[in-house]
């Protein structure tokens, strides 16, 4: 292994300083090493987007991001959005309109969506699907998860 | 997946740049976004124990309507709306690379130097290794075209006959100097799919330059996938052309996806220029075309449907850019 370098970036609000070797990514930096597990690990070459997570508030694909190159970002997981207690919004349609089935691809598609609804607060439904054209949900339940992020999109 | 231990350089110039190329040289990578080095890096192919990431490097940033820079990620050239408008080409492909998740780490210069994809060599390496390794990584054959000298692998680039529609040049930077170079130029025709551009090594893209009469241009960009909203092309095909009333004064074609390079066809273009552009003389051309590309079996459509869908794609092109109805 290449020698570790001291990484420093916020993490979910918070400042994080952590050692890293150069060849981390940092998706396995999240999930093996600050246990953050609820971003997924899913294809891991880029094509599914269960490891969304925000870089400056930009839905990004951890799996294909090296850790160092993100030093001094903002960095934000599903944990980050995730109120202490309760749920976000985009997080309590999903819920109630059943946008989820195995659940395994919700975390990303929260992460895509939430930062689609910041950009656009009122996108139309073919945005929507444009936006989260990324996130792979392998029970195919993509319906629901428009209507949701809709859902969302309207408030409660 | 964890990725093998390599050093991680980030210089904040090109001269810097340079220097680590020429330090390094035969044993590094560039790294810009990643969304093709990564991956190939997770499968292990053609490893190297250094990584010089374009991150930092002022000279590659920003974008405007005569200059974007390599490191321009997609995404955000796709929010550029003066320049999504000055060029619709452009602006077709740049919404049809991947999905705008990896768009949004993905930048210009990647896809214009994108690895070139086949199906025995974009595998992991169990996979590799089970059937036997091939030219373009540790091993001494192609799967694809039995033989050992030459590698058929695909270029997938989206942009770059887009690019090569509208006259743009490419602004590179080596270890012995600038130059300027037609992004039409780049790639090499004689050469295959390992050595695939006329770069020399260390060379970097610094900028993608566009003369001002690619504005007057009219053009369009048509791509052919197995899934809308993710794959790599199985053919990519850009048109453009100036028009004086409905005669074309100066029109170009290209197409990737096909073949170990993007190429233009001026040659077999050439008979539309100075005459009206009738559906006659479209389908001529679209049929040479078609004729004169050589897909190999080696992504998921057939290579005969390729060829056929070529000539398809390039009459569909020419008539939206005579029409005017592209983007």
């Amino acid at each position: 292994m290449s020698d570790p370098r001291i990484l420093r970036l916020r993490l979910n609000g918070q400042p994080l300083e952590v050692s890293v070797p150069p060849e981390r990514i940092l998706l396995d930096l999240l999930r093996e090493e600050l246990n953050l597990t609820g971003t997924k690990r899913g294809c891991d070459l880029g094509t599914c987007g269960c490891c969304t997570v925000l870089i400056d508030g930009r839905p990004t694909l951890s799996c294909l991001t090296l850790a160092h190159l993100v030093a001094g970002r903002e960095i934000t997981t599903i944990e980050g959005v995730t109120p202490a207690t309760g749920l976000n919004p985009v997080q309590k349609a999903f819920v109630e309109l059943g946008a989820t089935q195995c659940g395994f691809c919700t975390p990303g598609f929260v992460m895509t969506a939430g930062a689609l609804l910041r950009e656009h607060p009122h996108p139309t439904r073919q945005q929507i699907a444009d936006a989260v054209s990324g996130n792979l949900c392998r029970c195919t339940g993509y319906s629901k998860i428009l209507d949701a992020i809709t859902a969302a999109s309207r408030g409660p | 997946m964890h990725l093998d231990p390599f050093e991680l350089h980030r210089p904040s110039t090109v001269e810097e740049t340079m220097a680590l190329a020429r330090r390094y040289s035969g044993s590094f990578d560039y790294l810009a976004g990643g969304t093709d080095l990564l991956p190939n890096y997770k499968m292990h192919l053609n490893l190297r124990p250094h990584l010089i990431a374009l991150e930092d490097v002022q000279e590659l940033r920003g974008h405007s309507v005569d200059r974007v820079g390599a490191m321009t990620r997609l995404g955000d050239l796709e929010r550029d709306a003066a320049f999504l408008r000055a060029y619709p080409a452009i602006a077709e492909a740049l919404r049809e690379v991947a999905t705008p998740l990896v768009r949004a780490t993905g930048t210009v210069g990647g896809n214009l130097f994108l690895e070139t994809r086949c199906f025995f060599f974009n595998q992991s390496y169990f996979w590799r290794q089970s059937l036997g390794f091939c030219l373009k990584a540790e091993g001494d054959r192609c799967h694809v075209v039995p033989q050992k000298e030459k590698c058929y692998a695909t270029f997938s680039g989206d942009l770059a006959p887009a690019l090569m529609v509208l006259d743009a040049e490419a602004e590179i930077h080596g270890p012995d100097g600038a130059r300027r170079v037609p992004v039409t130029d780049l790639y090499d025709a004689r050469g295959d799919g390992i050595q695939r551009t006329h770069l020399a090594p260390g060379e970097l893209l610094v900028a993608v330059h566009f003369p001002t009469a690619a504005r007057a241009r009219r053009s369009a960009y048509l791509k052919l996938r197995v899934r809308p909203s993710f794959d790599f092309p199985e053919l990519g095909v850009a048109a453009s052309a100036i028009f004086d009333g409905e005669t074309p004064t100066e029109l170009a074609v290209a197409a990737g996806g096909l073949e170990t390079y993007p190429r233009r066809f001026d040659d077999l273009t050439q008979s539309l220029v100075g005459s009206p552009l009738t559906d006659e003389r479209i389908l001529d051309v679209a049929t040479r075309i078609r004729g004169a590309v050589r897909p190999v079996h080696n992504t998921f459509l057939a290579p005969d449907y390729r060829k056929k869908m070529a000539g398809v794609f390039v009459r569909r092109a020419l008539t939206r850019v005579r029409e005017g109805t592209a983007a």
